[in-house]
């Protein structure tokens, strides 16, 4: 697919795709990292916080023990005055900074002393009766709770007009006689504006806050004062029908830790919420963390992530696409160079690429490509003028050489006592071999046919020395083996260059039909006497001329009725190869010979010619191929 | 006087008096709070107060004191107690209360408890009630007592979801005690007649406006709440307000009549009240009893 485009915009778009997409990657990391480390760092604070309120509170909560233990016997031993106990509770606040006041309740009812800080700037305690007016003490919680649950209590908190306008509670416990008669509570009240203050001044981020909740869900402390002891978290969330808020209410007075994800306590803004409980009182520690200041954070962590990232990336990229355009421009210039070659034109420029890359490599093997074109060019162009000189001299010779052969049939158009054809076909433009015939006199008719060693130039040379001389010593010799004998000599000597040629050579009385014949190492001819098969004639001795000097040859005698006939032939018909290199051989030259055999004597050589070209399928002519046919008439 | 702190229980007054309907009627109103620390009967007493809302038998608990005090109005004729169980506590029926610790309201607010009790045939242990319901909050008591339009919601606003409750109505035909009534003294009702009948006309008118215009009315009782610094939140108003107008006016014509007490509540509730030793007599209905 990417082998659509270009290579350019390709490694951009790679890099967009690779590059961008680790880049995306990275920076979502880091957007849910950095969330949950912060989100991590946020309930840790929630716990810390609650434990450190849980602690606040339990060192009150000894005082108030001490306070409990040290009261408890005024209620049990009945020997101690009012006057007394008001010391007691005196000696009591004024040791314990963390206590607002303390109260011994009597029951049954009685004078109940009540020991408390008079308001700031005084520095002082002030004494009071619980019991006097009439006050019903044993309806209130401080009082009926313990005694009914039989338990030191936290009441809820509550604001106390009379110390400040301070958030307070009231740790109450109930106190038993020996004989397990209830006597009345011992009370400490202490101020929880320490934990207000301390809620709301806490850092939580720019706009998260810290909110505290009673064991009944009420709102003890928020940022917003309206919401103090007004309402609680069940009603916040009743009032924004949110069912979900009412759930994570009951988990934080249920006591239990948490981290949820919520709309927010007062508004609809998604927000975090931690909370962790506030051991011994049943309260719970809320921390508000707005998810979109959360978001904000990591926003703009992620964005310098984003920023830097993408500086970096728009910088890779420009690299790369430097790097492409250094890679693609002189393939692009190699490119337009190489079309312009392809047509031919090789003085076109090519791209010059110094350094020693692969494209540098690739534009000097193009230049030394058009350099070793334009020089093969040149030789090539020598090449074909040399060849064509070559072509047109063989054409030339091959003109003498089958001028040198009779080439016009019939070639006795007067005679109707012989017939005769005769076709030679040199494998390449010339070849050695050759026939010919001519009338010696009236009826005597002489035929030779003849295949010198080798093929082409020497072949054509040597074969027209041959029939130089076979002319010109027939005319003196007049026999057959005396002319080969004779023209054996004459070849022998400064035959340098070795070569030979068979010869097969005939003298034929057309008036008798006496012939006399000599084979000079020649593939014996077919003799077709009516009536017989094709035989070969008798062998008489006789080898290649040329080769062995002072060599004398053997004559033998025939004789031809009228219609009998001679097929003298060269190697190249029984050695023709089909496409299989399969030879055609005698026998298969004996068969066509046989088939046609009762044609005339050119019917013969074409049928034969054909029957070798069917043969050979178009193979590559590997030999000269002559034939000649006599018949007697 | 109002006969507590202020809260939607009273939100027809302020809507009276917001709205000018007290006004329109040639009354000069000031609305005073009541609270665990004043007593309506001892203000018309001392003429510190001319009308007041009492619940009945509050009302013939002063008669039977010496207050002389005449229902000139009676807004809530349904009662709201409810006696409400915790689920888990395995509590599956009212019998299942017999010699169980329950809390219980002292005072005027105790017979009615007392008389369901009895007509169930239990014994059920009883705790001292006060004002909170931290103890049954706390788990010191399976059941308490409670006002539907108040302490009910109270508990679903300290977390309690009301599928862990279980809620026993006392209001039946056995036991109707009508709750918040105008009274004034017989006094006033001599001099002033026109007064008391302005006094009861405008209040009822009060509490229709409130009824039609329900988040007004939150609004105004939100701002008498927070006045005062009472804790109070919108949604607990609303609920009281809620079941505080379907106490005043009847879900079906001929329930109740509005505004008025009926012979037959008067005479059960002065029955129950004496059966209990809470008054030794009472004033006779048309004695008692004046529709302006």
């Amino acid at each position: 697919m990417f082998r659509k485009i270009r290579i350019a915009p390709r490694m951009a778009l790679m890099i967009i795709i690779g590059a961008g997409g680790i880049l995306g990657t990275v920076i979502g990391y880091n957007y849910v990292s950095a969330r949950g480390l912060l989100l991590e760092e946020l309930q840790q604070k929630s716990n810390h916080l609650a434990r450190a309120t849980a602690f606040r509170i339990e060192v009150t909560g000894y005082a108030v023990e001490k306070v409990v233990q040290s009261a408890a016997f005024m209620l049990t031993e009945n020997e101690h005055t009012v006057a007394q106990q008001y010391d007691l509770l005196e000696n009591l606040v004024a040791d314990n900074p963390e206590i607002f006041g303390a109260a011994i309740a009597p029951w049954p009812k009685g004078e109940a002393p009540y020991v408390w800080r008079a308001a700031p700037p005084a520095q002082k305690l002030l004494r009071g009766d619980l019991n006097e007016e009439g006050y019903q003490y044993d309806v209130w919680d401080w009082f009926a709770l313990p005694r009914d649950l039989k338990r030191m209590i936290w009441t809820e908190p509550y604001f106390d007009e009379g110390g400040g306008n301070a958030l307070m509670v009231t740790r109450a416990a109930p106190v038993w006689d020996a004989e397990d008669e209830f006597t009345g509570v011992i009370t400490s009240d202490v101020s929880l504006e320490w934990l207000r203050e301390m809620l709301a001044q806490l850092p939580v981020g720019r706009s998260g806050y810290a909110f505290l909740v009673s064991a009944t869900g009420v709102i003890i402390s928020h940022p917003a004062g309206d919401l103090i002891m007004n309402e609680s978290i069940f009603s916040l969330a009743e009032a924004r029908g949110s069912e979900n808020l009412r759930r994570i209410g009951q988990r934080m007075i249920q006591g239990e830790t948490g981290f949820v994800f919520f709309d927010g306590l007062t508004d609809t803004k998604p927000a975090w919420l931690a909370f962790s409980p506030v051991p011994s009182t049943g309260w719970s520690v809320g921390l508000v963390f707005p998810e979109n200041e959360l978001l904000g954070v990591v926003f703009d962590f992620s964005r310098n992530t984003l920023f830097f990232g993408a500086a970096g990336f728009a910088l890779l990229l420009m690299l790369s696409l430097l790097i492409a355009r250094s890679i693609s421009r002189p393939l692009q210039q190699l490119e337009a160079g190489a079309r312009t070659l392809a047509t031919g034109n090789l003085d076109v420029s090519l791209p010059v690429v110094t350094g020693k890359d692969e494209v540098a490599g690739l534009a000097n093997a193009f230049e030394s490509m058009r350099n070793d074109l334009k020089r093969y060019m040149i030789d090539l162009a020598q090449t074909t003028a040399a060849k064509e000189r070559i072509e047109s001299e063989m054409q030339i010779a091959r003109d003498i050489q089958m001028s040198l052969v009779p080439h016009t049939f019939p070639p006795f158009p007067n005679r109707n006592d012989m017939e005769i054809y005769a076709i030679l076909e040199p494998a390449r433009e010339i070849g050695g071999d050759f026939y010919d015939f001519y009338m010696i006199d009236e009826d005597e008719l002489c035929l030779v046919v003849g295949d010198v060693s080798g093929k082409g130039v020497p072949a054509a040379l040597f074969m027209a020395v041959t029939r130089t001389f076979l002319r010109s010593i027939w005319q003196e010799e007049h026999s057959p083996a005396a002319t080969m004998t004779r023209l054996n000599r004459e070849l022998v000597r400064d035959n340098d260059s070795c070569m030979f040629v068979t010869l097969f050579c005939a003298r034929i009385n057309l008036t008798t039909g006496h012939c006399v014949y000599a084979n000079g190492g020649h593939n014996p001819p077919f003799l077709l006497h009516a009536g017989k098969p094709a035989m070969a004639p008798p062998t008489v001795k006789g080898v290649v001329v040329g080769g062995m000097p002072d060599f004398t040859f053997g004559e033998g005698e025939l004789f031809f009725a009228p219609g009998d006939a001679i097929f003298i032939y060269t190697d190249g018909v029984t050695e023709a190869m089909n496409p299989e290199n399969a030879l055609s051989g005698d026998a298969w030259t004996r068969a066509q010979i046989e088939k046609y055999r009762d044609l005339d004597c050119n019917g013969m050589v074409e049928a034969m010619r054909k029957a070798l070209a069917d043969y050979t399928r178009g193979a590559e002519q590997s030999d000269d191929i002559t034939m000649l046919a006599f018949r007697r008439g | 006087m109002l006969q507590w702190t202020h809260q939607a229980q009273f939100a027809g007054y302020y809507m009276a008096l917001e709205k000018g309907i007290y006004a329109d009627h040639g009354l000069d109103v000031t609305i005073l709070r009541g609270g665990p620390d004043r007593d309506q009967g001892e203000y018309l007493r001392d003429g510190r107060a001319d009308f007041a809302t009492r619940w009945l038998a509050s009302a013939l608990k002063d008669v039977s004191n010496g207050i002389f005090v005449r229902n000139i109005a009676q807004i809530i004729n349904r009662s709201n107690m409810v006696l409400i169980v915790w689920k888990d506590s395995g509590v599956a029926g009212v019998h299942d209360l017999d010699g169980r610790r329950v809390g219980v309201w002292q005072g005027q607010f105790r017979p009615p408890f007392m008389a369901f009790f009895q007509a169930h045939d239990i014994q059920p242990q009883i705790i001292q009630q006060n004002y909170s319901i931290n103890l049954f909050l706390q788990r010191g008591v399976v059941a308490c007592t409670a006002m539907y339009y108040n302490e009910y919601h109270m508990m679903f606003q300290a977390g309690i979801d009301m599928e862990e409750l279980m809620v026993f109505s006392l209001a039946s035909i056995d036991t109707p005690f009508p709750e918040d009534g105008i009274y004034c003294l017989q006094k006033t009702l001599e001099n002033r007649p026109a007064a008391c009948r302005a006094m009861a006309a405008a209040s009822l008118e009060g509490w229709k406006y409130a009824a039609a215009h329900p988040e007004e009315t939150l609004d105004i009782v939100m701002q008498y709440a927070r006045g005062t610094k009472v804790p109070a939140n919108r949604p607990h108003m609303r609920w009281m307000l809620t079941v505080v107008l379907s106490s005043i006016f009847p879900e079906y014509v001929g329930d109740w009549t509005v505004g008025r007490l009926s012979k037959e509540d008067y005479s059960r509730s002065v029955d129950l009240l004496m059966a209990h030793q809470m008054i030794t007599d009472a004033p006779s209905f048309e004695e008692f009893v004046h529709v302006p």
